[in-house]
């Protein structure tokens, strides 16, 4: 079934084209990456789908529903979840209480909410740092903590927005482990991020992007030896001739 | 004595001395003082509701407070109408008021939120100084209103002693503290909080923060107006400079961020230090330097917020809960 679709997507800012004419589908229980350059419109993108912009033209349908012009808060309760590429922790406060703020989403109920809280907490194995503040964790839980608040949503597709940068390598291995645990609960995943290594190893399908245009698409291999790729990374001088 | 027993007993014992305290203390100064105490952390506690759990500053409470005034007194001077009726209307009418201000303002962030909404008290203030009559309900402009003692009783709020009004509002204060407790633990303060702190975050969690922010603004308003009613059943004389002040507005955040916002106890704390050092300068030094309390309070507030930035509330907790742990922990 397809879980997300995008069709002709386009994100003006003033006299930029963010995004120009994307289109994308995801599939129930798919893993896609999403790759461009730096400012090429990939979080633009995924703010657009989840309803943080509204967008300048084109549609986003997900589960067949259009959600142009739905807010973000709307699309939670329909399954849609999404991280922050610079992460936004509610600081002053618990991981608990971060966590609880995704499962009162569900419920009115606090015990309830604490309870799938302690298991969402569990699963990505912050259990014991429940009761830190959010302020003081190191930046590999603090994308964690993210990804923890928005699997408390109970989402069926999670937009994962870079959540690997600035991770070492052994936490990059860690985290694409919880990724593929995430796809094997049965949770469609839509991913942006930059090391290569992780995208090509989690990825059913890539979509490459370079000035808010769609460059290339395919699987992993393809993407990686298409011309169109390299030269937008390394730029033209360095074309596979 | 496990941990909760002790949290018990101390709450047992605070509740005794509060309600014993008329019992001992006879002289009406005191108890006057007292009621404005509690008058100031019910108010500041409503306030928190908005200005502690949802992150905004706002600074126009007053005019809330004097809806609530004007509407009670209106209500009973002009037509006899009983002020407990014309509190509850008050507080409904401050409530939609907070609603239409929320609106256009919850918008803004920052210093624009609380630059709005100190205007909306100000223009409410300089509206009802120029009215003299609004259709049939007489206002009597910047001459106030005056409500005559007679027919005293429970049934119009009215006493000839200061003690029922003493427990009036101490059985208000407790139910806004409840209130306040209640609402932080639940879904609405925990969405009150993300909002406020992360909206985009909040958002994206399935949080409506307007929507959540416009909840609290409608409690929060409408309980303010209920203290406005009380105030003029107590001090049977309201005027615009009395219960539209700015000085009203600014001395409920100064008693919050001293006290500690977005705690529960922050409001009461905040108003046990400063409603004292207003008071009692105004009755020494109330000739020779008036406004004296207010350099007070400004000093405390820089110094509180360079060293204790969440607060008073920030020491005295972690002092109250390292007391009790030991307490708990020590063989008996």
């Amino acid at each position: 079934m397809r879980i997300l679709e995008v069709r002709n997507l386009v994100k003006v800012f003033g006299g930029l084209r963010a995004v120009d004419g994307l289109d994308l589908t995801i599939d129930e229980g798919q893993i896609l990456g999403l790759i461009g350059p730096n400012g090429a419109g990939k979080s633009t993108a995924f703010n657009c789908i989840a309803g943080v912009y509204p967008p300048t033209a084109g549609d986003v349908y997900f589960y067949g529903e259009k959600t142009n012009s739905q807010k973000p808060w709307d699309l939670c309760s329909k399954g849609l979840a999404r991280t922050f590429q610079i992460v936004k922790p509610f600081a002053s406060k618990s991981l608990l209480y971060n966590v609880m703020v995704g499962t009162f989403s569900k419920t009115r109920k606090r015990g309830k909410a604490e309870e799938k809280a302690l298991e969402v907490l569990t699963s990505l194995h912050l259990y014991a740092k429940k009761d830190m503040k959010a302020a003081n964790l190191t930046i590999a839980d603090r994308k964690r903590l993210e990804i923890a608040r928005a699997l408390a949503t109970e989402p069926k597709l999670l937009l994962l927005d870079e959540v690997m940068a600035g991770l070492r390598p052994t936490e990059v291995d860690e985290m694409v482990a919880i990724i593929r645990a995430l796809r094997d609960r049965g949770i469609t995943v839509f991913l942006i991020e930059h090391i290569m290594r992780a995208i090509m190893a989690l990825s059913d399908r890539i979509v490459v992007i370079h000035y808010g245009r769609k460059i290339s698409e395919g699987t992993p291999k393809e993407v990686a030896s298409d011309e169109r790729v390299i030269k937008a990374y390394l730029g033209e001088d360095y074309g596979v001739s | 004595m496990t941990r909760e027993n002790l949290e018990k007993a101390f709450l047992a014992l605070v509740l005794m001395v509060v309600f014993g305290l008329p019992l001992i203390l006879r002289s009406p100064t005191y108890l006057h003082i007292l009621v404005l105490l509690y008058l100031y952390a019910y108010l500041t506690t409503s306030w928190n509701l908005v200005g502690g759990f949802a992150g905004v500053l706002p600074l126009g409470h007053a005019a809330f407070f004097g809806i609530g005034a004007y509407t009670s007194t209106v209500l009973y001077v002009q037509y006899g109408v009983s002020p407990w009726f014309g509190m509850l209307l008050g507080g409904v009418i401050a409530s939609i008021t907070g609603i239409m201000i929320g609106l256009p303002t919850f918008k803004m962030r920052g210093a624009y939120f609380a630059l709005a909404t100190i205007a909306f008290g100000e223009g409410m203030r300089v509206m009802v100084e120029n009215i003299d009559h609004l259709g049939p309900l007489n206002l009597n402009g910047p001459r106030g209103l005056q409500i005559p003692p007679l027919n005293v009783g429970l049934a119009n709020l009215m006493f000839i002693n200061k003690e029922p009004y003493y427990y009036i509002i101490l059985v208000m204060l407790i139910a806004v503290l409840a209130l306040t407790y209640v609402i932080s633990r639940s879904r609405l303060g925990y969405y009150l909080n993300a909002g406020g702190e992360e909206p985009e975050a909040a958002m994206s969690l399935g949080v409506n923060v307007a929507r959540c922010k416009l909840m609290a603004m409608a409690m929060s308003s409408f309980l303010t107006a209920l203290a406005g009613s009380f105030y003029a059943q107590f001090s049977l004389f309201i005027h615009p400079k009395s219960v539209i002040s700015l000085d009203l507005s600014f001395e409920i955040a100064f008693i919050a961020l001293i006290g500690g916002r977005g705690s529960i106890v922050g409001p009461v704390l905040g108003a046990l230090l400063l409603r004292p050092v207003s008071d009692f300068s105004r009755i020494y030094f109330g000739a020779t330097l008036p406004g004296l309390h207010l350099i007070i309070f400004g000093t405390v507030l820089i110094l509180v917020m360079i060293y204790l930035p969440r607060g008073l509330q920030q020491p005295l907790t972690r002092a109250y809960q390292r007391i009790l742990n030991r307490l708990a922990q020590s063989p008996r």
